[in-house]
């Protein structure tokens, strides 16, 4: 297939993590608001002129500093973060958004905040502690944090209006930017798909790590470049998954995959485009915040989530994407050193095997995955695995 | 080289057994005999009690075989004790073993697995509230009627302190079943369990939580996954220094009781909670006391049988009159030795021991006291719970009860931001007037490992000379006894340049103990 247009500019952008989209907004009087996990909205640090940035470490090295500060078992991605934090890759921010969900994760905020790590006269940082299950007072807790810790600290530190007008004008560029995701996440569903696992992953990074409203134009510009692409005249997929997990911000993870002729077909990881890229309705009877905050709580797929109904919810969500995007398995993948990942993917690597009649694997990998020959040869035994299945069932060549 | 004689040559070699009962002088070598025969009449009592039940338990449960070793274990905790020291440390242990006793009793009557069938026991079921075990279960009171039984406590936590192999076996199996071998073993321990079916099947429902950290969170999935009650979670927030959490962590607590009443068929009983307060109230104020003797020069009672009674009262027995009548017969020992002004060890250094402790070295303290004279004034896992309940009205208990849970064991210290472990340190650094911080580097506690530079740096600042002591809470596979004692061994040598109190301690080995 030709190059999709934008591809490479929107690789130059994921080279950093302060992209030149993100400084153009600085420059232009935006509110940089860092932020690491779906618990905190994304659609509300987009408010006024403030502009949200999920926080990566492209090009990571060595973890050194990181290692002395935060000792070797934590996960790759929190201790990069620390290590760029150090470095001075983080100036550019404003205001550091965190959850208390993953004790990695808020030891990150909190020693740059304590190291005084930001060099930025106007940083500041929030918190919030966020419910492990679905209630209604479970939402007012959520609301509540969210309004203290994020949205009262951005008004009052930094002007952002974030009053319900301003709330509503967000969800509606959000939707927007969700909306041509969802069109071409169908295009995924495609038997010989016009789109590369790659090239979703990096639309799915660069939506995330650069301001809405300067990435949009770009988007729709790839989507209508989508719209009129051609596929390879001959289908080189060999197998089709979905790919569930941690914190997966480097798109080499979908090259690996895509070198064993592995097609993603939904991306249901932290950074992906499941949950995180679908429209926000809303309606005109609630204050919009809880209706925000309660769209985020219901789909959010964390595993801290400790109540038996989402615990189902997080299965049958994968269950339904398998089915919804034909595809044949599922790859788990889990951040060494997450707690959380670590027994969620080898539980369900388990249930959804022998519970749902999936296929499925479960890796563990590093932050960096570039060059891994041991997930490549994992994911060319999956794939084989795959086929070795759809012959067993009479199924022949895909 | 001569050996050089000391406290060493009465233990045999690796399984550090005592060759003869330690001698502490006339008057203290016969209290320790005493209350070591009132610990036999204890288990005696237990075991001709239901002794068909107790041995059928003993051979379908791998972790009982541990409660054998206990007479050995409480001498370790123990181990040259003296004094105040010696008495406070033999009554609580004592106290310890006569409830852990009634409840094992409990619990096997009602075991399913040892009375498969039973009417009997199915009657006994549907009054037994299990509970996450680091969810205190003082609101158990509330239902006087039924008994809340700290689920993992009597197959995974108190062997993990008893025995420091009996962890190692069902860490390999949740490890052989594919989970992580990073996490912290506490909850790996526990997901061994639950695989191997070697939890008691007892109970009626169950209330889970997030207590105390993430690897909990997750083991507590694949728990309720095999045993298969009815269960709920009851959410402990987690910014705890946060007042606007306190009205989720109080509408959680309301809704757990909704549940319980639902399941057992009780009404929940507020005067039955209020007493059980008013009584732990009172426990926590002889704690308040003893922390003050400790500030003294004269510490009259640190160490392992002081932190290990305190968790098992906050978690296990708070509100429980028998506890507070112990509590008060200490304290009267305690306040007796202060007044007298003696001391009846050699104290070099006073420390501040900080992070979770080991279990598979529950006896370190002692340790340190003996051959380096190094006393542990105060300790992070004996702080918490520290806010007296106000029993005024319904909703100042469970205020009160809200924060019980979010300065539970571990809770305390490691959530709620890095102030409340690293501030909290440099305040009982002066409060308790230590001169050296003692710093559990617990290898898989990512919570605390993630401000390992903070801790390091703010040391420095502050001139206080801290040493790191490796561990990994109950997996001696992953670091041994004798590496912790290395750890100090090599500070105290080089760092603080000093000779041991007693040299014969310094280098043995004791891998095969329990």
């Amino acid at each position: 297939m030709k190059d999709l247009k934008h591809i490479h500019f929107y690789e130059n952008l994921l080279e950093q993590t302060g992209n030149d989209l993100v400084l153009q907004e600085k420059e232009a009087g935006g509110v940089a608001v860092g932020y690491t996990c779906y618990y905190i909205p994304e659609v509300l640090l987009n408010c006024g002129k403030a502009f949200s940035v999920r926080l990566r470490a492209p090009n990571t090295g060595s973890l050194d500093i990181s290692q002395y500060y935060m000792s070797s078992f934590i996960c790759g991605y929190t201790r990069a973060l620390f290590e760029r934090a150090f470095e001075g890759g983080m100036n550019y921010l404003d205001f550091y958004a965190s959850s208390d969900t993953c004790q990695q994760m808020v030891r990150v905020v909190e020693n740059i905040r304590d190291l005084g790590l930001i060099s930025n006269p106007d940083f500041g940082w929030g918190i919030i502690d966020a419910p492990l299950k679905v209630t209604p007072h479970g939402l007012r807790l959520y609301a509540d944090q969210i309004t203290e810790h994020i949205l009262k600290p951005l008004s009052e530190k930094y002007g952002v209006d974030i009053s319900d007008e301003a709330i509503r004008a967000a969800v509606n560029e959000h939707n927007e930017m969700c909306a041509i995701f969802e069109e071409i996440s169908e295009l995924r569903k495609e038997e010989n798909p016009r789109i590369t696992p790659r090239e979703f992953h990096i639309l799915s990074l660069v939506s995330y790590a650069s301001p809405t409203s300067r990435i949009l134009p770009y988007l729709r510009e790839t989507l209508e470049d989508l719209r009129t692409r051609e596929a390879d005249a001959q289908n080189r997929w060999r197998a089709r998954v979905v790919v569930v997990g941690s914190e997966l911000d480097d798109y080499d993870f979908s090259e690996i995959m895509e070198n064993a002729r592995c097609y993603v077909a939904a991306d249901r990881y932290c950074f992906g485009s499941i949950p995180g890229r679908q429209q926000i309705e809303l309606n005109d009877d609630e204050p919009v915040l809880d209706q925000v905050c309660r769209f985020y709580l219901e789909t959010n797929q964390c595993p801290r989530f400790m109540s038996q109904a989402k615990i189902m919810q997080r299965r049958e969500t994968i269950r339904d994407l398998v089915r919804e995007y034909n595809a044949e398995g599922i790859v788990i993948e889990q951040a060494k050193f997450c707690d959380f990942w670590g027994y969620e993917r080898t539980l369900n690597a388990q249930v959804m095997q022998q519970e749902y009649g999936i296929p499925t694997l479960g890796i563990d990998r590093e932050y960096v995955v570039r060059g891994s020959g041991q997930l490549a040869t994992r994911m060319q035994a999956f794939v084989e695995s795959l086929e070795i299945k759809r012959l067993q069932k009479g199924g022949g060549e895909k | 080289m001569k050996k050089k004689r000391g406290a060493a040559d009465n233990l045999n070699d690796k399984t550090a057994i005592q060759k003869h009962r330690e001698w502490r002088g006339g008057r203290d070598t016969a209290y320790d005999y005493l209350q070591w025969c009132r610990l036999w009449g204890i288990l005696i009592k237990w075991a001709a009690s239901h002794p068909v039940q107790n041995v059928k338990a003993l051979f379908r449960y791998r972790w009982m075989f541990t409660y054998l070793t206990v007479p050995s274990f409480f001498d370790r905790v123990c181990e040259g004790h003296r004094g105040a020291a010696l008495r406070g440390a033999r009554n609580n242990l004592n106290y310890l073993a006569s409830d852990v006793t009634k409840t094992l009793t409990t619990i096997f009557s009602a075991d399913m697995h040892l009375h498969p069938g039973s009417k009997k026991a199915e009657e006994l079921n549907r009054k037994i509230i299990c509970v996450d075990e680091l969810l205190p279960n003082l609101l158990g009171k509330g239902f006087p009627d039924c008994k809340m039984i700290l689920f993992q406590e009597y197959p995974m936590y108190l062997p993990s302190l008893i025995n420091q192999h009996s962890p190692v076996h069902y860490i390999e199996q949740s490890e052989l079943y594919g989970l992580p071998a990073d996490v912290c073993p506490l909850p790996s321990f526990e997901a061994g369990l639950a695989i191997e079916d070697d939890f008691p099947k007892i109970g009626c429902c169950m209330l889970t939580s997030n207590m105390p950290c993430d690897g909990s969170i997750m083991t507590t999935m694949l728990q309720e996954r095999r045993i298969g009650l009815p269960s709920q979670v009851l959410n402990v927030p987690l910014r705890w220094k946060d007042e606007e959490v306190q009205g989720y962590a109080v509408e959680e607590i309301k809704s757990a009781i909704s549940f319980l009443e639902e399941h057992t068929g009780c009404r929940f009983d507020w005067d039955a909670l209020k007493e059980a307060c008013e009584v732990w109230n009172r426990q926590n104020e002889c704690k308040f006391e003893k922390w003050d003797y400790n500030r003294t020069d004269i510490p009259p009672h640190t160490g392992s049988s002081a932190w290990l009674y305190r968790i098992f009262e906050h978690q296990a027995v708070a509100g429980e009159p028998l506890a507070l009548k112990n509590d008060l017969k200490v304290n009267k020992i305690l306040r007796r030795q202060v007044a007298a002004g003696k001391c009846p060890k050699t104290i070099r250094h006073r420390a501040i021991i900080w992070n979770t402790p080991c279990n598979n070295y529950a006896n370190f303290n002692n340790w340190l006291l003996n051959c380096w004279g190094i006393d542990s004034v105060c300790e992070m896992i004996d702080i918490h719970g520290t806010d007296l309940i106000d029993t005024s009205t319904h909703e100042s208990m469970l205020r009160g009860l809200a924060d019980h849970y979010q300065t539970a064991t571990m809770r305390a210290h490691t959530k709620g931001g890095n102030e409340v472990i690293l501030d909290a340190l440099w305040e009982k650094y002066e409060e308790y007037n230590a001169d050296m911080i003692i710093m559990f580097d617990q290898i898989s506690c990512k919570g605390v490992s993630a401000i390992n530079g903070l801790f390091e740096e703010g040391a420095m600042k502050r001139g206080i000379p801290m040493v790191r002591v490796r561990q990994d809470l109950m997996d001696p596979t992953s670091i041994s006894r004798r590496e912790m004692r290395n750890d100090i061994n090599i500070f105290m040598q080089n760092v603080m340049n000093e000779e041991p109190v007693d040299a014969s301690l310094v280098e043995f080995d004791d891998d095969q103990s329990w």
